[in-house]
């Protein structure tokens, strides 16, 4: 991702928002779960709440990467998602086995994503700084 | 793959990010380019060119011919 490219800065004017959404979304939504101990549809669209800015964010990657003009920086983002998905699938898939062997508790299916996000930034990181060190010895 | 382009731009002394400007793309892409680790486009290829007023065989080595010699 390229912070001072056009479609960098839209990506963080259109992040940021939504994030803030989402933080809203959750207090609001766990704070009226256990005030009004609702059942049924209102509890469906209570507990889904804090899932749509979430969905929202994945959309605005994809935007990113449609707006991206600088092809080497947008097929750079692309290996790095692909990386991070490549890490989420390997490790939701080793805890699911893990998990069933009683090795492992059960965690939320909203990790899957913070996994993604984080092994995405590594990988990220990591492509950074080996550009920075082949820049140097170009 | 392999290419004249770091020759070029210090035959013109331009840093990276000078060329990165004329380019209308991140210095990270020339930088990737000159090192050979990204292969541009057709259209970048062709832009890079027409800056600086060689054809692409000019800037870029076949690597097909590459390994004949």
């Amino acid at each position: 991702m390229n912070k001072h490219s056009q479609a960098g800065r839209r990506y963080l004017r259109r992040f940021y928002p939504t994030m803030t959404a989402y933080v809203v979304a959750l207090i609001g939504a766990n704070w009226a779960i256990n005030a009004w101990h609702p059942s049924g549809a209102a509890l469906v669209a209570l507990a889904i709440l804090p899932a749509l800015p979430i969905i929202a964010v994945i959309g605005v990657m994809g935007l990113y990467l449609v707006e991206e003009t600088d092809e080497y920086v947008r097929q750079r983002a692309v290996t790095a998602m692909m990386v991070g998905l490549a890490v989420m699938l390997s490790i939701a898939t080793a805890w699911g086995f893990l998990e069933e062997g009683g090795v492992l508790p059960h965690v939320p299916a909203y990790w899957a994503f913070i996994v993604w996000c984080a092994a995405w930034g590594l990988a990220q990181c990591v492509r950074g700084l080996v550009e920075r060190f082949t820049r140097d010895a170009a | 793959m392999n290419n004249r382009l770091k020759v070029l731009r210090a035959e013109r002394d331009w840093s990276q990010q000078d060329l990165a400007e004329r380019l209308a793309v991140s210095r990270q892409s020339v930088n990737a380019i000159e090192t050979g680790r990204y292969d541009p486009s057709l259209p970048l290829a062709f832009r890079i060119a027409d800056l600086f007023g060689l054809t692409i065989e000019q800037i870029f080595i076949n690597p097909a011919k590459e390994t004949d010699q």
